[in-house]
């Protein structure tokens, strides 16, 4: 654990050296990460102005501008606050959004478009714990693991152990909740962190093992409820259901398919302007892409967002230190799995589980939490140019 | 890690490959199909006109007001400046007077799930336009129109009506369809989920065509006056029916056609019984308005001359002793042929008519259009009945020749009487004047008879508006009227016989220079029957208003004296006068 002199340094010098040092901090962001976030988030908002439009005018395009503001603030406050104060206030980070994820579950939580996963705060704003969630995993994980691995150690099962109580923890409340999607990402994003950090295979195996009995389970036995069960199963055949989930997939795919190489052009997109998806802003906004910009636009896309998860990665290879090497892995397996299940929605090859497109959904909680994890590698990044 | 994420990229590229390049036209080519709608712009109807153009039926273009009630809730507006969701009891309060609906009514009309409901129809395009400006969230509306007939029961026997559905239900509108219809446009567009037009989309508007004026030869302020006329007199008479035609001598051009009882063509759903004109469907017989194609005929044919006396008995015997009688009984008498016209006597007709063979006055009654319809092919115009000769029996050879044994419309028995006051050539009867401007095909007059015998018949027809003849009413002062009473006995199908009498006055002026030819026609009046006295009247009143209407000048000349009777009778030795040479005093037997 950090000492609290090493702790309180970084915010007791606001005065003297620190704004030369502050503007050379800045400077060594890395700025691909950076402007490729900052690329998606815009992309992200016209997309989303393109759908939304017709409805609601500019009121989406707006707060999805401002979600991405008050998230490159967060970004470059965690730059600026610097390691020593992320490894003070991760346990504290990590015990807020389980307590955030427990208050979902109390009569504090909302359900919004059939998931129960909101907090409504005073003032009007609700807040989706669950993202936040992912950034204090990637966090904690890097932290237990990482520090165990600085000091020179190897690990341990009881390590492991530990590490797949605290995946284990916000997975299941998440489960609870549920949402399947987000579940999953954190699952994931645990399993590679640990997977990454050098855990014994045989652990890994049993992890992985434990997961397909349990996917075994959930589609043989009423443990889940019907709807999320036709959900797993209605993207393999569309027209099993027309109506229903499998309505949704075959208007995405119209959608998609209707771009072809260049697409309809932005805002000339017959199925997003007639308003035949639903959540086209949130969870499909991958469509929107597809039919107004076509293949290259939509192409181009998937090749920001590679750029992006490839910045992370080539972030924790050159990080010094393991804490530093995990955070950015973790914030890599989150984004890759997301945009993976998201975008494989869209494309009609993954069940359907409600999940945002990283930088680019319409999604106040998830801009804040992606542009958070983009903070948090800047903040590796940082670090390993500064020893 | 980089391995892993460069393989999910690239199956991602493989698929958006798949979806957008191989698959892409056939999938948007699909989708686009399912998008597409259409809505049918109506073309606006043609309207009807008279020959000075007033509107007797035209088109007003209307809206059917619609709902989709999930989105009338979110009816948002500026009360005492504040900018507030007023919602649907706000919206039925601001729409109840423009659709004319009351608030309790509305209400619930605006409440519930369904996307589709009728407001109201037929609310005019400004009220539509205060609708639309208040920005009622799911009001929308569909163009359509209201046909309007403004003079109403007038011509509503002519021109017809358009049922409910828009269809052409009877008359003109039926005739003049596909003129006056046009042809409806559409706008084919790409609809959004909850219907609305996508911007960006496909769009295509075919401009409706809108249909044809279709002027007419009626002059709607004589129809309005004859209908009047007829009306009154139908009522007054206890009459079943009536028909008043005018027409104009020359051309042919029909001037009024009133038929009664009728409807109101802005509301017809009452009895279809009224849905024709009588004038073209109702057919009888004639009558003695009928004998003027006898006297036609035998004076063409060198039978006759209009003072050759006919002896003209009490009774006479034909086709198996039947016996036949005039309308009154009287001693032998000395008429004209010019007199036997002008008091309508039976026998003396029988008695010139019998000199032509019945084929010769079968081809006549079909010269003057018996038999066939005329060529307007106006909705239930019926052709009357002109049996062949071979299907005569005894005594309908003689019947004919007074109008009886034959059934004609209220046109034919017009048409005879505009065939002789146009020197004796027929020229069937046209109501169409021009259809989008380009005037309508004239008909093709038909030669009856000579210039020479039709002046005879002008001058013998004279003799019948005379105190001496059938019908003084009918006289016009300052006028010379020339025309021929009718009251004949009425086949009634119900009966299965004859049954009442079928009382008619047709004439024409002024008679030395014939422009309008004026029929009346009641059929089975109670209260008097005779044609003189039932019909003469109101042929005077049309006749002087169409006079006036047409602003045709008295003529001068003096009307010839018509020599009627002959007193005293001429010595029995005279050769030139036409008796009855089988039947008379019984002396010669039966022929057969």
């Amino acid at each position: 654990m950090p000492s609290g002199a090493e702790l309180h340094r970084p915010l007791l010098t606001p005065r003297g050296p620190a704004p030369r040092r502050r503007t050379a901090r800045w400077a060594r962001s890395d700025w691909g990460l950076v402007v490729a976030a900052g690329g998606l988030s815009l992309m992200g908002a016209l997309l989303v102005w393109s759908a939304t439009h017709h409805a609601a005018g500019t009121a989406y395009l707006f707060r999805h501008l401002l979600m991405a503001g008050v998230g490159m603030g967060l970004a470059a406050t965690v730059t600026r606050l610097g390691y020593q104060w992320l490894r003070a206030a991760a346990p504290l980070l990590y015990g807020l959004s389980v307590l955030g994820l427990v208050l979902v579950l109390t009569p504090l939580g909302s359900t919004v478009n059939g998931s129960h996963s909101w907090v409504l705060l005073p003032g009007g704003f609700s807040v989706q714990p669950s993202e936040l969630a992912k950034v204090a995993l990637a966090l904690g994980l890097a932290i237990l693991l990482g520090e165990r691995l600085d000091r020179g150690a190897s690990l341990g099962g009881r390590e492991v152990l530990l590490a797949g109580v605290l995946v284990a923890v916000p997975v299941g409340l998440v489960m609870l909740q549920p949402d399947l999607g987000s579940a999953l990402v954190l699952g994931a994003l645990g399993f590679g962190v640990i997977a990454l950090a050098g855990a014994p295979r045989r652990w890994l195996a049993a992890a992985l093992g434990l997961v397909v009995a349990g996917v075994a389970l959930a589609l043989t036995t009423p443990l889940l409820s019907p709807y999320q069960r036709d959900r797993l199963t209605a993207f393999a055949d569309p027209s099993a259901d027309p109506q229903g989930i499998g309505y949704q997939t075959r208007q995405v795919r119209i959608a998609i398919g209707s771009g072809g190489w260049q697409g309809q052009g932005l805002f000339e997109g017959r199925q997003t302007q007639g308003g035949f998806i639903p959540f086209q802003q949130t969870d499909f906004v991958f469509s929107v892409a597809g039919e107004e910009l076509g293949f290259l636009g939509a192409a181009g896309l998937v090749l920001l967002l590679a750029f992006l998860v490839l910045r992370a990665v080539v972030v924790a290879a050159r990080a010094r230190e393991a804490f530093g090497r995990l955070l950015a892995l973790g914030v890599a397996v989150w984004l890759v799995f997301q945009v993976f299940e998201n975008v494989g929605m869209n494309l009609g090859i993954m069940p359907v589980t409600g999940l945002p497109l990283p930088f680019l959904s319409y999604g106040g909680s998830s801009m804040l939490a992606c542009w958070l994890a983009v903070g948090l590698v800047n903040n590796v990044h940082v670090a390993s140019q500064e020893r | 890690m980089v391995v892993a994420v460069l393989f999910v990229f690239s199956i991602f590229g493989a698929q958006l490959l798949r979806l957008q390049g191989f698959d892409a036209s056939a999938v948007s080519a699909h989708a686009l199909d399912s998008r597409l709608a259409t809505q049918v712009i109506p073309a606006q109807r043609g309207s009807i006109l008279d020959d000075k153009g007033t509107v007797l039926a035209s088109s007003i273009e209307r809206r059917t007001v619609t709902v989709d009630q999930t989105a009338v809730p979110e009816y948002k507006k500026t009360v005492d400046g504040v900018y507030t969701k007023v919602g649907v009891a706000g919206a039925a309060e601001d729409l109840s007077p423009l659709l004319g609906i009351p608030v309790e009514k509305l209400t619930p009309m605006l409440t519930g799930t369904s996307r589709y409901r009728v407001l109201q129809k037929n609310v005019t395009p400004l009220n539509w336009r205060k609708v639309s400006q208040l920005g009622v969230p799911g009001i929308y509306s569909e163009p359509t129109s209201e046909r309007n007939y403004p003079t109403s029961t007038s011509a509503a026997s002519l021109v017809g009506f358009l049922q409910a559905d828009g269809s052409a239900g009877a008359g003109l509108e039926v005739l003049m369809d596909q003129e006056l219809r046009g042809k409806p446009g559409k706008t084919v567009y790409e609809q959004a989920l909850d219907g609305r037009i996508i911007p960006s989309g496909y769009q295509q508007t075919t401009p409706a065509v809108p249909g044809k004026d279709v002027r007419l030869t009626i002059d709607s302020d004589l129809q309005w006056f004859a209908q009047n006329a007829l009306a009154q007199k139908v009522i007054e008479t206890n009459a079943l029916s009536g028909t008043v035609v005018v027409q104009s001598v020359r051309t042919g051009q029909l001037l009024a056609v009133a038929s009664y009882p009728t409807f109101d063509p802005n509301a017809p759903g009452q009895s279809s019984d009224n849905w024709t004109n009588k004038a073209f469907s109702d057919v009888y017989e004639p009558g003695s308005t009928g004998k003027v194609m006898t006297a036609a005929a035998a004076l063409q044919e060198g039978v006759v001359t209009p003072s050759t006396v006919v002896e003209v008995p009490n009774r006479l015997r034909r086709a198996d002793h039947r016996e036949f009688k005039d309308s009154h009984d009287h001693p032998t008498e000395y008429l004209t042929f010019a007199g036997v016209l002008a008091v309508s006597s039976n026998l003396g007709t029988m008695l010139v008519g019998e000199k032509m063979s019945p084929t010769t006055l079968h081809d006549y009654f079909a010269k003057f259009g018996l038999g066939e319809t005329s060529g307007m092919a106006f909705p239930g115009e019926s052709r009357g009945i002109l049996e062949p000769v071979k299907q005569w029996d005894g005594s309908q050879r003689y019947t004919v020749m007074y109008g009886q044994g034959l059934s004609v419309n209220a046109l034919q028995a017009t048409a005879v009487y505009q065939t002789i006051a146009n020197g004796g050539v027929r020229i069937p009867p046209r109501i169409i004047a021009s259809v989008g401007g380009v005037p309508a095909p004239a008909a093709q007059p038909v030669r009856v008879v000579s210039s020479e015998v039709a002046k005879e018949l002008r001058d013998m027809l004279e003799g019948v508006v005379t105190s001496e003849g059938t019908a003084p009413e009918a006289k016009i002062d300052g006028y010379r009227v020339a025309g021929k009473t009718g009251t004949a006995d009425r086949y009634d199908p119900k009966v299965g016989g004859y049954s009442g009498k079928t009382a008619s006055f047709i004439g024409f002026a002024p008679a030395d220079d014939p422009q309008i030819v004026v029929s009346v026609t009641l059929q089975r009046p109670v209260k008097g029957y005779f044609g003189g006295v039932v019909a003469g009247p109101v042929f005077r009143d049309v006749m002087t208003y169409a006079l006036q209407e047409f602003k045709i000048p008295p003529t001068s000349s003096k009307a010839p004296k018509v020599r009627i009777k002959v007193d005293p009778p001429p010595p029995a030795s005279d050769p030139s006068v036409i008796r009855d040479g089988r039947s008379g005093g019984g002396s010669a037997g039966p022929r057969r």
